[in-house]
């Protein structure tokens, strides 16, 4: 466990704006503590420096998890948001998508926002701006990318996608095992 | 016979050449020869038909000869023609004639088919037996098909395009599609009557209207319907037949489904079903299917809606989890777990439901009356029954534990009898009650008071509790929208409630009953009891509900007018103020302290207290209430005779007591109503904390801690209200919610509303008692009431108990205050054990002053009463100073139980930090007992100390290195969101960037923003500009000394030299103000070397300083190129001299206008000053005020505003010059043309 260096930090970063801007200085500079984010094996963890204290006694090789895994570094460098982000996410999203009742369990199951499921949307989003999925009782359920703009989204066909699906709750069973 | 055509023949010709002619090839029987002529008679054109007898050999030979050939000067053209139609119309005449011949022939043939038909077996087309598909025999095209009929195998000219000519249909292959008309009727000729037959066109409108059948009048529809009309149209153009119901319901179905609005789809149904059920029938059927079909189309049109909207939503929109969890039911409470305490607090606040006052009276009497009534019959019961044997023994047993402790024996029966009724409502409460009073009578000591009293005090205490709920009401109006919600859904709680304090009731009703049998025996009018309560209980609901709305009524009114009410009420009722006051009050703490000790007999762990509480009862018990004892012994076998006589034969006293009971049963009833009320939300909260005990615990402390001191209570209580009482019953409140705490929550209230009414409950209680007569009997009651109170304090006390178990377990899981939970534990015991003795002196003391205190108030007003509160309240705050551990006072038993509490989770001071935590953990290891008790010697400080520096310093190193980390990802957020787009730094950026136009721009000194565009100075440059205007204006008085006018003179001669080498050179020169300071520098060496040092001293940073210039400056061109890039709208820039072409000092001004303009007299405008001021220099001597004589300003200053040339010189300059800017400006003119030209062909 290592802290990010800073071409991770800033592809990481990079990441992390498209969905809650620069409400990622909330999360670097927190009033009810310090927060940091580590690197383990490939893995970026948010935590407080409490648990960080804590995870100090444990081997590398035994370290499974340390406070929330917000992502994954691939082998191309690039940085993958995981679904345990959702909870930093949600409350700061720029952007969201609210996704009907019915619509609900298509986008849980892994499938993209149809226009049909779309229940309410942000003004103003931009096309491929990273979107976090809403139920209508604002519950957050994943989060995506903005198929279409807002504007674009009112004249699209129903069946047509809104929100490219990028995480969601259900991966919580679903890729149970690789979730860490 | 053939006719021939021969054409191309001359006019001379005749018939008999043409005979001749053609008789060589045959027999001509006719020539008919034709000429045709113009209209002058001239024949152009000649023919001829010949009729010739002539073989086809011979027509050969003729046409080959003659064909062609020349003859009288015409080529002769022969073609055969067609008949004459004469001849034609001949032979058709022939032929029809043989016609009329022929028939009989065809007839024949008929015939004889059919002949050899039924030679072959077939009758009447028909043959029988024969399996469909068999050929007749002999007849190659005839076929048998179905039921034996004979038909014809046909050869149907197939459509064009087909590549058979002809299809055959073979009838018997199709024979499925026979059928028989009818079998009979071949035979049957038809009736008469079925000859005639209608006109076609069934039910059209313009058919029957043909008919003469006329629609009844309907009047105009819409047009929406024009459709179904249209449609109903198709289905009447149908045979009647065909209008059946399918079709019908067919197209009716297709109009719901098209989602059509509801009044057209309504008719159009009515308008078909008509005809089904002959007309104008609207069955309830019709009328159910119509609202079926509605609705379902209603749904599809809900769906069709809901599919369109698309919410935008604005940035600002705020995600409210908060509903999700309140639809979310069970998890709801462990969200609730996650919320700070100030959730708590609102729960806390929140307690009263919302909803009208007066409609919730009318809806809870049933079930609380029944309740009161069930109580009140137990009540009788026990009253006649007294107590069973075995109780009675029990209770002679504790009479002498009285004696000797105090009430414990009381409380020991409260306990015994309430673990039945432990979670039963306030009818089981009161049961119990009723047992320790039936007890109580048993041994004589206490008169069988809680009979009567409770209820009374009750009746009061309603009144009381609106007072509370009032406020509660405010309290609640001030909370949010989500309050309301919440409220609105205990609401549907507390009718749960209802059903289940019924239940409760009920259950109460029947142990109380299976009490009695055992009771039977000992109590001989329990029977008559038992009548005489059925018959009461119908009539507590007629009193109540009046009462009820009288209530509500008076709910409205603020407190103030309550106690008004109360107050004409006491005048109404009662002639006299009594001493009941004082009594009631100091029997209620008793009976607090009686609470204490119950508590303490059941837990162990507060035993000390308990003593001591039970002590300070005796004491009070001594002093007031036992007093009273026997005169209210002997008044409460008093009213048993009374009763028992009532019972027996006098109604009008039965009467008199009825009324008291009923008004004590009205009072019960709202009573109850009122702790429903408090109960359900207590419920709601409990419900939603229950899980999070935590935040219980916390809101608990809070409370305590606000309690500690009388004053923040009652402003901790959500109702401020005005006067000091109910701020006690505030307090009281606050302090029974808290006591609701985990699952007792019906008892709470209930104490609460008692605890928080006493003294208006005495008060008012007094007079009714007044009525009946006597001074005892309402002591006796206000004993009972006592004995009421204490087991509702006992109850909360338990509750407490629980809450502190809970609290403590907790405590130790609480990481926030590791040390609290158990020092509580160590702490409190102590100091009960040593001060217990002087407290108890110090309240006995107390009480005895309040005592007086109240007997002064009671002869007083309801005011007084107030202020007696208020003293009560003093003195509460006396005492807690005194010991804010223990519990202070006797009267406030629960004050001093907040305190203690409060002090509980209050760390000590020896506690708090790191060692004291230490300290805990040493004195933990050898548990309570005090030799062992460990001080602070025990620790090793000197470790600690060693130990914790070397942590902090890890500690702060890491902090740093953390810190560090935050910065540095700080930046390199900076760093990314500058470089993202749509980040709101670069957002301002981007702010700043926008176009500005410095033409519109206008510096406008008194705007703040403005201010940006000032240069700012430094303040050494300041105190320079400043020395130097202080020069000048020294320069102004006469006795200016020499040195500082050298000075000024030096350095206006810099400035003017300064602005001559600037009009020469122009604005390419950079460092402009570096040679004015060394021309400065130099002028002060010549003139005035103490000058020079001061100079020298500053120039370093002067040199600097003079970059930015001394004044002040606009700047809005070096703004707009310099720090377009920056951040910052406007900053302040510091720019380069010769970048701002007119930035110059304001001492310049003059000169620099007239550079502006270019002028060659300011030129020499310029140079004259400069050489004035050279002059100025070397004339420095004879320097007087401004002027010295013969002064060259003088002289020159005229030329600004004077021609310093000729008129002619002028002119002719301005020749030279004009015809230069002439060329000048027809070059550029043509450039710009030749530009244009240019970029328009490009």
């Amino acid at each position: 466990m290592r802290p990010l260096t800073d071409e991770e930090t800033k592809i990481m970063f990079e990441k992390l704006s498209k969905y809650i801007g620069e409400n990622i200085k909330l999360l670097v500079d927190r009033p009810d503590g310090t927060y940091c984010f580590r690197l383990h094996s490939d893995r970026v963890y948010y935590m407080s420096e409490k648990i960080l204290k804590l995870a100090t006694n444990f081997s590398r090789d035994k370290l499974v998890s340390v406070g929330t895994c917000f992502g994954k570094f691939t082998k191309t460098s690039k940085f993958r948001l995981h679904i345990t982000a959702l909870d930093f996410l949600a409350p700061y999203a720029k952007f969201k998508v609210w996704v009907k009742p019915g619509a609900e369990q298509s986008f849980l199951y892994g499938n993209h926002v149809l226009k049909s499921g779309l229940g309410r949307i942000t003004e103003n989003t931009m096309q491929y701006q990273g979107v976090v999925v809403y139920s209508m009782s604002d519950m957050p359920l994943g989060f995506g990318v903005a198929a279409k703009s807002t504007q674009e989204c009112r004249r699209m066909d129903p069946l047509s996608i809104v929100v490219f699906h990028q995480a969601d709750v259900g991966e919580f069973i679903r890729n149970e095992d690789t979730l860490t | 016979m053939r006719r021939l055509y021969v054409g191309g023949l001359s006019h001379s010709i005749t018939q008999k050449d043409l005979k001749d002619r053609f008789g060589k090839f045959g027999d001509v029987q006719d020539v008919e020869l034709r000429t045709r002529r113009d209209e002058e008679g001239v024949p152009y054109k000649t023919f001829s038909y010949i009729n010739i007898e002539i073989s086809d050999a011979d027509l050969k030979k003729c046409l080959t000869v003659l064909n062609k050939s020349k003859w009288k000067g015409g080529t002769l053209q022969i073609e055969t023609a067609k008949e004459s139609f004469l001849h034609r119309l001949a032979e058709e005449r022939q032929a029809a004639v043989e016609q009329r011949l022929q028939p009989p022939a065809a007839e024949d043939k008929r015939q004889k088919l059919l002949d050899s038909l039924s030679k072959a077996g077939v009758d009447n087309f028909t043959m029988k037996a024969a399996v469909p598909g068999t050929e007749v025999p002999g007849h190659k095209d005839w076929v048998v098909s179905k039921f034996g009929r004979v038909l014809p195998v046909l050869q149907l000219r197939s459509q064009k395009g087909n590549k058979a000519r002809t299809m055959k249909y073979d009838p018997s292959k199709y024979s499925h599609n026979i059928r028989k008309l009818d079998r009979n009727a071949t035979d049957q000729s038809t009736p008469v009557t079925q000859l005639t037959w209608e006109v076609q066109g069934g039910d059209d409108d313009i058919s029957k209207k043909r008919r003469g059948e006329f629609p009844p009048y309907e009047p105009p529809r819409p047009k929406r319907s024009r459709k179904d009309v249209v449609n109903s149209h198709n289905a009447a153009g149908r045979t009647r037949f065909e209008q059946t119901v399918p079709s019908v319901n067919h197209t009716e179905s297709h109009h719901f489904t098209n989602g059509f609005q509801l009044p057209t789809s309504h008719r159009p149904a009515q308008r078909k079903w008509a005809p089904l059920t002959d007309g104008d029938v609207d069955s309830d059927e019709e009328i159910r299917r119509l609202v079926a079909a509605q609705d379902t189309s209603h749904g599809a049109l809900c769906q069709g809606v809901e599919e369109d909207n698309l919410e935008v939503v604005g940035l600002d929109y705020l995600v409210k989890p908060g509903r999700s969890q309140q639809k979310g039911g069970p998890d709801d409470e462990d969200e609730d777990d996650y919320d700070s305490a100030d959730t708590d607090e609102l729960f806390a606040s929140r307690k009263p439901p919302p909803p009208p006052p007066s409609q919730e009276k009318q809806t809870l009497p049933t079930a609380e009356h029944l309740s009161g009534n069930n109580t009140d019959r137990k009540r009788k019961t026990k009253k006649k029954s007294k107590a069973g044997v075995e109780e009675e023994e029990e209770e002679e047993e504790e009479e002498e534990e009285e004696e000797e402790e105090g009430d414990s024996a009381d409380d020991e029966d409260h306990l015994t009898c309430r673990k039945p009724a432990q979670q039963r409502g306030v009818s089981a409460k009161q049961s119990s009650q009723k047992h320790g009073s039936s007890s109580e009578k048993q041994s004589k000591r206490m008169a069988a008071l809680p009979v009567v009293k409770p209820p009374l005090s009750e009746s009061d205490s309603d009144e009381d509790d609106e007072d509370e709920d009032d406020e509660e009401l405010e309290s609640a109006d001030s909370c949010s929208d989500s309050d309301y919600e919440a409220m609105f859904s205990n609401v549907t709680c507390l009718e749960i409630s209802l059903a289940d304090l019924q239940r409760l009731a009920e259950e109460s009703q029947q142990t109380s009953e299976t009490t009695p049998p055992s009771i039977l025996s000992a109590g001989l009018e329990q029977e008559t009891n038992h009548i005489s309560s059925p018959a009461e209980r119908p009539a507590p609901k007629k009193g109540t509900t009046p009462e009820d709305i009288l209530a509500s009524i008076m709910e409205d009114d603020s407190s103030d007018d309550e106690q008004k009410k109360k107050k004409k009420k006491r005048k109404g009722v009662t002639s006299a103020p009594l001493p009941a006051f004082q009594g009631t009050k100091t029997l209620s703490e008793g009976s607090e302290t009686n609470d204490f000790q119950r508590r303490h007999k059941e837990e162990e762990e507060e035993e000390e207290e308990g003593r001591g509480g039970a002590v300070k009862k005796q004491k009070l018990d001594s002093e007031v209430p036992r007093v009273d004892c026997k005169i209210s012994r002997t008044l409460s076998e008093q009213k048993h005779v009374e009763e028992t006589t009532s019972e027996s034969s006098e109604e009008e006293e039965e009467e008199e007591e009825e009324g008291e009971e009923e008004g004590e049963e009205e009072g019960e009833g709202e009573e109850d109503i009122e702790e429903e009320k408090k109960v359900v939300p207590n419920k709601a909260e409990t419900s939603s904390s229950s899980s999070s005990d935590d935040d219980e615990v916390e809101e608990e402390e809070e409370r305590m801690k606000a309690s500690l001191t009388a004053k923040a209570a009652a402003k901790a209580s959500p109702s401020s209200s005005s006067s000091a009482s109910e701020e006690d019953e505030d307090e009281q409140e606050i302090i029974s919610a808290e006591g609701v705490g985990k699952k007792a929550t019906p008892p709470a209230p209930h104490s609460e509303s008692s605890s928080s009414e006493e003294e208006e409950e005495e008060e008012e209680r007094a007079p009714s008692r007044v009525t009946l007569g006597a001074e005892e009997e309402e002591k006796l009651q206000r004993k009972a009431n006592v004995r009421r109170l204490a087991a509702i304090q006992q109850r909360l006390k338990e509750a407490e108990e629980h809450k502190k178990l809970i609290q403590g377990a907790l405590s130790n899981l609480d990481s926030s205050t590791p040390g609290a939970g158990k020092h509580i534990v160590f702490g409190s015991d102590e100091e009960d054990d040593d001060d217990d003795e002087d407290k108890r002196q110090t309240t006995s003391e107390i009480t005895m002053s309040k005592k007086t205190l109240f007997q002064d108030s009671q002869s007083e007003d309801e005011a007084t009463s107030d202020e007696a509160s208020a003293n009560e309240n003093k003195t509460r705050k006396e005492k807690k100073p005194s010991g804010p551990q223990l519990f202070g006072g006797s009267e406030d038993e629960e004050n001093g139980d907040e305190e203690e509490d409060g002090g509980r989770f209050e760390i000590r001071p020896q506690f708090e930090g790191r060692a004291g935590q230490k300290l805990m953990v040493l004195q933990s290891r050898f548990g309570t007992d005090e030799r062992f008790r460990m001080d602070s010697r025990f620790l090793e400080e000197d470790e600690d100390k060693g130990e914790e520096s070397e942590r902090k310093r890890s500690v702060t190193d890491e902090d740093e290195a953390l810190e560090e980390e935050k910065k540095k990802n700080l930046s390199i957020l900076q760093s990314v969101l500058g470089s993202s787009q749509q980040t709101c730094s670069s957002k301002t950026a981007s702010k700043a960037k926008t176009f500005r136009d410095v033409s519109a721009l206008h510096y406008d000194p008194s705007r703040e923003e403005h201010a940006a565009f000032e240069t700012k100075t430094d303040e050494i440059k300041e105190s320079k500009s400043a020395r130097r205007k202080k020069r000048e204006e020294a320069q102004k008085l006469p006795e200016v000394s020499k040195e500082i006018y050298f000075d000024v003179s030096g350095d206006l001669k810099a400035v003017f030299g300064q602005t001559k080498d600037d009009v020469a050179r122009g604005e390419e020169k950079t460092n402009w103000d570096q040679e004015e300071e060394e021309e400065e520098e130099g002028g002060g060496k010549d003139e005035e070397p103490t000058l020079l040092s001061s100079l020298v001293s500053t120039h370093p940073s002067a040199e600097n300083d003079l970059d930015e210039s001394s004044g002040f400056k606009f700047s809005f061109f070096g703004d707009d190129t310099e720090t377009g890039s920056k951040e910052t709208e406007y900053k302040v820039e510091s720019i380069q001299a010769p970048k701002v072409s007119w930035q110059q000092d304001p001492r310049f001004h003059d000169s620099s206008e007239e550079e502006e303009e270019e002028q060659e007299e300011d030129e020499e405008q310029s140079n004259t000053t400069a050489k004035s001021t050279e002059e100025e220099t070397s004339s420095k001597t004879d320097l007087f005020f401004f002027f010295y004589p013969e002064d060259s300003r003088l002289t020159e200053g005229p030329r600004l505003f004077f021609r310093s040339s000729q008129l002619e010189e002028q002119r002719e300059q301005w020749e030279e010059r004009r015809s230069a800017l002439r060329q000048e400006y027809r070059k550029k003119h043509k450039d710009a043309r030749r530009k244009l030209k240019s970029s328009l062909k490009s």
